[in-house]
């Protein structure tokens, strides 16, 4: 990233749970002085703030963070990848001292709610919608089933393939204390759970929850004097390629992530070789199939032989979402992975701990969209 | 309270042609004027020669299907009764990557096939919507 250069200093989570009963202003404030905490900073320190869910400036007067020199509240995009990518770009180019990104993510209506029309699927804009919901295709879920789909037709990859990763994943979650879901989990569990949109199954859908969390960026200059050692931002990359029916992209299988990692590689004189772990988007599997494939850590079609190996897992050739995944420590919409990679160029994971780590990737969405960021251990 | 109906669609002068066409048994798709090129999702302007010149046409039905789902959950109550059942993405014969999605009636899962020709008929859900569905062409 041109400009000044700029660090990870302080990373934090509300008290994220399944109807927390807390509101998105709660969730912010609980994960905006986590944040703080872990920084050694205070509120008096901040003076830029962005999200997406809910209002950053909202957010910032609750905490009593005043004047705000920064602000932005960003819309459908990316994932977390979005207001953290623009913290980061405020600090380097001055706009902001002490930057705080959210995501703050409530828990959407169950598909039991839907289907006996209790709850309805919001939708602000029926002019594309139109062209899907009359066909009974109204959820994330049914997008990915057929990008899944796809994806198994032209790769190597198998649904048993699919069982390996949800249990690769439940492996880390098992020694996260942060995770919601930590009970071992079998491939023959995985395969005898309900398909949503086949061959999409339940366990390939991150786990629905409440969440806030909050990353605090600054210079690398101020980092130097924080609590915490300090995690470099070394690149960044927006991408997009498509409108946002995932359904029309022009291929399913090669999406916006592959765009998005050569921009990424381009920006750094780093390589995939020097990644330690890559903690990558798992709304759904797929996009971390797609993900491993796009930055380079295998062969592309060859995600699922090299999970099944056991490449993801922590003595493999690239551990993966060690933190357990959205799957498993619940639906916080990409800034899990963040913190996650923070946390480990920090070397506080504990049973986790990718031995030596010092660079980590880390990397939001799928199909229309994607973002990416390049962490080192300053 | 009356059973709930299907989700209607909410037409603008670039989405109604589809659907108006769909009512009398024509698959209509957006067509630039100007280039020639098919669009669909309708939009105000071609990505490919950026004119403003857009028309609609008729188009002849038969694609093949790029990927398909299976759905075996509701996420609207009209759709309860239906389960399983098939959502599918089709490549129309007119143009590379003009894909629309619709639904494969009259073929069982294990039956569909990547790449399967298949050809458009319509279904009436109710007087006011009739929506375009695929169903394999005999080999």
């Amino acid at each position: 990233m041109n400009g000044r250069r700029v660090a990870i200093v302080g990373v934090g989570y509300s008290q994220v749970g399944r109807h927390s009963g807390l509101s998105e202003r709660h969730h912010a404030a609980q994960a905006g002085l986590a944040a703080l905490d872990d920084a050694g900073l205070t509120v008096a320190d901040v003076d830029g703030v962005t999200t997406w869910g809910g209002d950053a400036i909202d957010f910032a007067d609750t905490l009593g963070i005043s004047p705000v020199n920064w602000h932005l509240n960003v819309g459908v995009s990316p994932a977390f990848i979005t207001p953290a990518v623009h913290a980061a770009m405020a600090v380097a180019t001055g706009h902001s001292e002490v930057c705080m990104a959210w995501r703050i993510m409530m828990q959407q209506p169950s598909g039991a709610e839907l289907s006996a029309g209790s709850a309805a699927l919001r939708s602000p804009d029926m002019s594309d919608a139109q062209f899907l919901y009359p066909f009974g295709d109204f959820s994330p879920t049914q997008w990915a089933g057929l990008l899944m789909n796809r994806y198994l037709h032209e790769s190597d990859c198998t649904e048993e393939h699919f069982a390996e990763f949800a249990v690769a994943q439940r492996e880390y979650a098992v020694r996260n204390d942060n995770a919601l879901q930590r009970e071992p989990l079998t491939a023959e569990a995985y395969l005898a759970a309900p398909y949503i949109s086949k061959p999409l199954r339940l366990l390939d859908c991150d786990y629905p929850c409440d969440s806030g969390s909050a990353v605090i960026f600054t210079t690398e200059e101020r980092a130097r004097d924080l609590r915490q050692p300090a995690v470099l931002v070394e690149a960044s990359a927006l991408a997009a390629i498509h409108n946002m029916t995932f359904e029309t992209l022009p291929d399913m299988v090669r999406t916006a992530p592959v765009h998005c990692a050569e921009v990424l590689w381009s920006r750094t004189d780093l390589t995939p070789a020097d990644v330690d772990c890559a903690q990558l988007y798992d709304g759904f599997s797929v996009i971390t199939f797609q993900w491993l494939e796009a930055l380079g850590f295998c062969d592309p079609g060859a995600a699922g032989p090299f999970i099944a190996a056991g490449g993801t897992r922590l003595t493999g050739a690239m551990p993966t979402n060690t933190d357990g995944g959205a799957c498993n420590v619940g639906r916080r919409h990409g800034a899990n992975f963040c913190i996650e990679a923070t946390r480990q160029l920090r070397g506080q994971c504990g049973d986790r701990q990718v031995g030596g780590a010092e660079v980590a990737v880390w990397a939001n969405a799928v199909g229309p969209f994607a973002g990416a960021m390049l962490l080192t251990k300053a | 309270m009356p059973p709930p109906g299907p989700p209607l669609p909410v037409t603008d002068a670039l989405t109604e042609p589809f659907w108006a066409g769909a009512r009398e048994g024509k698959l209509v798709i957006q067509r630039c004027r100007g280039c020639g090129l098919y669009i669909h999702l309708p939009r105000p302007a071609c990505r490919r020669c950026q004119s403003f010149d857009l028309g609609h046409e008729a188009v002849s039905g038969r694609g093949t299907v790029y990927s398909f789902t299976e759905i075996h959950r509701a996420f609207h109550p009209v759709f309860v009764d239906r389960l399983p059942y098939l959502v599918a993405v089709i490549e129309l014969d007119e143009q590379p990557g003009l894909r629309l999605v619709s639904n494969l009636v009259r073929i069982a899962e294990p039956d569909v096939r990547f790449g399967m020709p298949v050809q458009v008929e319509f279904e009436q859900l109710i007087p006011e919507l009739t929506i375009p569905v695929f169903t394999r062409v005999a080999p």
